[in-house]
């Protein structure tokens, strides 16, 4: 009788301590669930405004090269920007931005500005701005794309590249186009066939007039195929590449591709 | 004398079974890849965003974004910078589209969109549940896997990441596919469409994580291990936002841990 007693005490006990154990693994999952919540949370929370993890770097670089093979097969020739009949220019609110603390202007006393055209090229030139004007002109109206977002409207005059390429007769290993500036070190390379896009123009005028110091003159690249950062200003030369050379903003992290 | 625990509707139930793979397996890893994806497609889209806070073309105006040249808050965003973030978008849309298109080619091959195509009589059931929410009517309606305000979000939500999606390409690439950006009215146009089906796809989804934690936490680990126990469905509970988050017999004063029948018994109060 006694042993039997026991025995109903000892089921009792462990019954209470299965209930028990019970219990425990319930506030247990419980916790595991506010720990977990928790630490998910805190990564959310952390990774917002960073930059995210910086592994994940190589991975972004494996995208945008990827991308820019799927920008590159959907890049046409024939596909043209057209600005909207009914949409406005920007004119003055067309913004400008310079990598130089001031707007970089051409030091005449360093002599006249001229384009060099050179590199792999079977005839490399030197164009004046004269030059440039008496070349066929092309007056587009169109819209500018930049980066940050916004799109602005304006015409822009100027010698298609491909012309301008035409007189130099590029190598067939040149398969890149490199734009570089007066601007320090401000230069941006290009794909082949997106520099020999018939949009593609060295500019030398903006809305009826000479390009203007804030927007690049007295010459820059322009394009609409291109992001703003692209089309680089205060062109002074033009170099034909086996290879790409990077670019002052791809540099910095933009990507190198930049088409639309 | 007791009220009735179990209210026409419920008494309807098939009797409560603890479903083992409530949702798929490819559905519930989809899920979470999407929230993974959409979380980082949102935060670095605002980032991109607050490099231009607005929509209007450079020398005219918007008529439609009241908050023109006002950048959203830093900590609502990912990426660090405007070429940091443009990264980010660039590499996770593909995890998004890819991700979205298994998802779509599962549910469509399975016949799982059955549970989740709006149907006649689906008006009707909307407002049901509404009326039940708002505590005119009694009790929970019985509407199937999902009732027809779930059904309404779930169906949505794909479509409106379809539109993110077309609209995003849209504005990738506004030169190379003219015609798709022309589709959505202009770049600046589909710059908008992009930026407030990110804003209806959030509010959904904000509106679904409250829903389960308010009236369902029982369903998150059907979507994590796939197990569903019926007994806790709100529909049993007669849950409505933070109502009877516990089920009938375990709010009883009974001690009896026993599961409950079938049909619960009569409600103490």
């Amino acid at each position: 009788m006694a042993d039997a007693r026991d025995l109903e005490r000892r089921i009792a006990a462990l019954t209470e301590r299965i209930a028990g154990t019970h219990a425990g693994r319930a506030l247990d999952r419980r916790r595991f669930l506010l720990a977990g919540g928790g630490t998910i949370g805190a990564a959310f929370l952390a990774a917002c405004g960073s930059r995210g993890p910086k592994s994940a770097q190589r991975i972004l670089n494996y995208a945008e090269r990827k991308n820019e093979t799927v920008e590159r097969a959907l890049f046409r020739h024939t596909s043209m920007d057209v600005a909207g009949k009914h949409a406005r220019d920007a004119g003055d609110a067309f913004p400008s931005y310079f990598i130089a603390p001031s707007v970089p202007v051409w030091d005449a006393a360093s002599g006249p500005w001229t384009l060099e055209v050179s590199g792999m090229v079977a005839a490399p030139m030197r164009f004046s701005l004269a030059d440039l004007q008496r070349m066929p002109s092309v007056t587009q109206r169109i819209n500018h794309y930049c980066v940050e977002g916004w799109q602005a409207i304006a015409s822009w005059t100027g010698v298609r590249l491909r012309d301008v390429a035409a007189l130099v007769r590029p190598a067939p290993g040149a398969r890149y186009v490199d734009f570089q500036s007066f601007d320090d070190d401000y230069h941006e390379s290009w794909d082949l066939e997106s520099a020999m896009h018939p949009q593609t123009l060295v500019a030398y005028g903006m809305d009826g007039a000479f390009l203007g110091a804030a927007h690049g003159g007295p010459a820059r690249i322009h394009s609409p195929i291109k992001l703003g950062y692209k089309n680089t200003k205060y062109l002074t030369k033009i170099v034909f590449l086996p290879a790409r050379n990077g670019g002052y903003w791809s540099d910095q992290g933009y990507e190198w591709y930049g088409g639309t | 004398m007791t009220t009735p625990l179990v209210a026409a509707d419920a008494a309807e139930l098939p009797g409560p079974r603890i479903e083992r793979n409530r949702h798929a397996p490819i559905v519930r890893v989809t899920h979470w890849v999407a929230v993974i994806a959409v979380l980082v497609m949102a935060g670095s889209g605002l980032r991109i965003f607050n490099a231009y806070p607005a929509f209007h073309r450079k020398g005219q105006t918007f008529c439609c974004y009241p908050f023109e040249g006002r950048a959203v808050p830093d900590w609502l965003t990912f990426g660090g910078w405007l070429g940091g973030a443009r990264n980010w978008h660039f590499a996770m849309m593909w995890v998004l589209v890819v991700n979205g298109l298994v998802y779509l080619g599962y549910v469509y091959l399975r016949g799982e969109w059955r549970d989740l195509v709006p149907r006649r009589g689906d008006i009707r059931d909307v407002t049901q549940m509404v009326r039940f929410y708002l505590f005119i009517r009694r009790d929970h309606p019985v509407q199937g896997k999902y009732n027809a305000l779930q059904k309404g979000a779930y169906f949505a939500m794909p479509w409106i990441g379809v539109l993110i999606v077309l609209s995003g390409i849209a504005i990738w690439k506004p030169v190379e596919l003219a015609p798709l950006t022309a589709l959505f009215g202009g770049y600046v146009w589909a710059r908008y469409w992009h930026f407030m089906g990110m804003v209806a796809l959030l509010g959904l989804a904000a509106g679904h994580v409250f829903m389960v934690f308010a009236v369902d936490p029982y369903v998150l680990p059907s979507m994590i291990t796939g197990r569903y126990d019926e007994r806790f469905a709100p529909e049993r509970r007669n849950g409505r936002p933070f109502y009877h988050l516990l089920p009938r017999w375990a709010q009883s004063s009974s001690p009896d841990p026993t599961p409950p029948p079938s049909v619960s018994p009569p409600n103490p109060q």
